[in-house]
């Protein structure tokens, strides 16, 4: 029986004397997950005839309203945003593109900044929008985007042919870097 | 031979449950019977202490322990987290298992017939994780081409009571063979298994990126968790849980086979197959199924206001079309994981009173050898491999060590005693002893405690 009463105190003794190793749960207060996903985005590839009206007039303005579908969700780990673009224009003008953001009454909210720049005949070119944090509220919570498209006039007040095969590329990407904390 | 490879590969890829390696074949406690139910008893006849026969706790998580991440060793624990990831395998589990005996008992029928019985209720978890969604959650998915794929995504939970009754029988001086029948009765089931699917992002040919879900299959499937009435009410109490674990839930048979052979006198071999049965949910039963491939580069702007585009609800319903979410509600069947037990020990030492008269005649104070348990199942599987030895101080008091090589760690020590005062017999049974001085290094914890009343044939 001392054996008994010996094995169950062994246990019981070596129970009670664990968990004596230094750790620190406060430390979860100091986690930091940096984590950045890539949404793909919208893109755009516009031939001559989408530059002129039905009377061969040119659009030097074009917009194009989207409704964000989702909007309203949480900025609170949202550290940026980077709106990525790369474009290509084989047309001899140049091209802007200006996106900016409305609420639900179509109110502008936001402008990104800069606007998109596309120089004449020009190869692929990258731009980046960067969102500063200070923004991201507004940005989430957007209900519609517009891309307004603004094509230059000629030096000599030709308009675009119909038939020139030129095509102006538009493709994007966001970024979005989360800081997850625990704080 | 291509049987054995693809058995050995079940065995390796599926399956899951706990390993009670240092209960197995200890001190011919009754509840050895339920682990093989060819086990040699020598009682005349036991009766487990209502609820306290058998309780048993065991929870573990495979990828890192408490320690690897909040020790107070001056390392940031952002880095030990970043460690954490890194090391992460394949796929990593979570389980937590329990298990209650509330009613136990059995007799010595004549010389060779044992018959046992009982009733036990017991809840079993395990979650496990693929190492692409980890990455996926911590890093994110800017890793163009890779493959987020859910293909080891598994999951199962179960809470159910088993109604049993077992004979072992004594075929000769070398021979025990044993069965042991179950009725299931399940309050609860959830079973999420081969999923199949995978996010990636690849270079786009319209837009920078391309994103796309392909070839998703994924189903879960449940019973007892949802338990609205006709009208879509809730209005369940743990009194409800309690009745389906009497046989008012989804039932299910099972059989447990065993054996012990002394091939020699001193050496034994033993082993036992569990729990190969099912159950059929049939009650409360609802599944949900994802499937279906789906591609994005973007939204393709016209600059067509005359002729607007519902970019959004037109990507949606373009969604909702290609990825089906189905809900079911057709009965089905969980196969009960296997579990097998393995074990060869050789016996020797002799016990004397101070007039060297053998104390024990024909019994043996020590036993060492080897045992192997695995788990056959649907989710996941165990291979644990064991040494053991076991001591005899008394009739009164015996005790076994175990180190087990296990899914956890290589190096899992494991201690087991039980008394015998009169027929009062208490065991206590625990493993990752080597982690005592630092419990939270541990993966896995498993600790079991009963109380029996066992009475012996004086003669």
């Amino acid at each position: 029986m001392k054996n008994a009463l010996f094995g169950y105190l062994f246990l019981i003794v070596c129970c009670f004397q664990s968990c004596t190793k230094a750790v620190d749960f406060d430390q979860i207060d100091n986690v930091q997950i940096n984590t950045n996903y890539i949404v793909t985005q919208v893109f755009f590839n516009l031939e001559a005839p989408d530059f002129l009206n039905e009377f061969g007039d040119e659009l030097n303005i074009q917009s194009n309203l989207i409704e964000t579908g989702i909007s309203g969700g949480t900025d609170k780990y949202l550290e940026k945003i980077v709106f990525n673009v790369e474009t290509k224009n084989e047309f001899s003008r140049t091209f802007n593109v200006t996106i900016n953001l409305f609420d639900a009454s179509k109110n502008l909210i936001y402008t990104l900044s800069p606007t998109v720049v596309i120089p004449p005949n020009s190869g692929a070119l990258t731009t980046q929008i960067e969102i500063p944090k200070k923004d991201i509220g507004l940005v989430i919570n957007a209900q519609y985007i517009d891309f307004l498209l603004f094509m230059s006039s000629s030096s000599d007040g030709s308009i675009i042919s119909p038939s020139d095969p030129s095509i102006l590329n538009f493709k994007s990407y966001v970024e979005l870097f989360l800081n997850y904390t625990t704080e | 031979m291509r049987k054995i490879v693809f058995i050995v590969f079940l065995m390796l890829s599926v399956g899951y449950a706990q390993n009670n390696e240092v209960l197995y074949d200890f001190a011919e406690l009754p509840q050895t019977l339920i682990l093989n139910p060819g086990a040699e008893v020598s009682n005349n006849f036991y009766v487990g202490f209502p609820l306290l026969s058998q309780v048993a706790v065991q929870g573990g998580f495979s990828a890192f322990s408490y320690y690897d991440i909040f020790a107070s060793n001056g390392v940031d624990i952002n880095t030990k987290i970043d460690d954490a990831v890194q090391k992460f395998g394949n796929a990593e589990f979570i389980e937590v298992n329990q298990k209650l005996e509330a009613l136990s008992g059995g007799f010595k029928l004549n010389n060779t017939i044992y018959l046992s019985f009982g009733y036990y209720q017991e809840f079993n978890s395990l979650i496990k994780i693929p190492k692409s969604l980890v990455d996926l959650a911590y890093y994110g998915n800017s890793d163009i081409n890779h493959n987020y794929s859910v293909n080891k995504l598994a999951a199962r939970a179960e809470l159910l009571g088993v109604f049993h009754a077992g004979i072992s029988k004594k075929i000769n001086e070398k021979w025990q063979v044993g069965a042991r029948g179950k009725i299931y009765s399940s309050a609860i089931n959830v079973s999420s298994k081969r999923n199949a699917g995978a996010l990636k992002t690849t270079y786009g040919t319209d837009n920078i990126y391309k994103q796309q879900l392909n070839n998703v299959d994924l189903l879960m499937q449940t019973s007892g968790v949802f338990l609205e009435d006709e009208d879509g009410n809730i209005d369940v109490e743990a009194a409800d849980f309690v009745k389906k674990m009497l046989l008012g839930g989804n039932l299910g048979l099972g059989l447990d086979l065993g054996f012990t052979h002394n091939y020699k006198e001193q050496w034994t071999v033993s082993g036992s197959v569990l729990d190969l049965g099912f159950v059929y949910n049939t009650q409360n039963v609802k599944s949900y199924q994802v499937k279906g491939d789906f591609e994005v580069e973007g939204f393709d702007l016209e600059f067509d206001n005359s002729n607007a585009a519902d970019y959004w609800n037109d990507l949606k319903d373009r969604f909702e079309k290609e990825v089906v979410l189905d809900t079911l509600y057709t009965k089905y069947i969980t196969l009960r994981p296997l579990k097998f037990y393995g074990a060869i020990h050789y016996s020797f030492g002799k016990e004397y009173d101070n007039c060297r008269f053998e104390t024990r005649p024909g019994l043996f104070s020590n036993k060492v050898g080897v045992q192997l348990y695995s788990t056959l199942g649907q989710v996941h599987s165990n291979l644990a491999l064991t040494l053991f030895f076991e001591h005899w101080f008394n009739k009164h008091f015996q005790a076994k060590v175990t180190y087990t090589a296990d899914s956890y760690t290589f190096a899992n020590l494991g201690l087991g005693i039980s008394t015998q005062l009169g027929p009062v017999n208490l065991y206590l049974l625990a493993d990752n002893l080597q982690y005592l001085s630092n419990l939270y290094a541990a993966k896995s914890a498993n600790v079991q405690v009963g109380l029996n009343f066992i009475f012996y044939n004086n003669n």
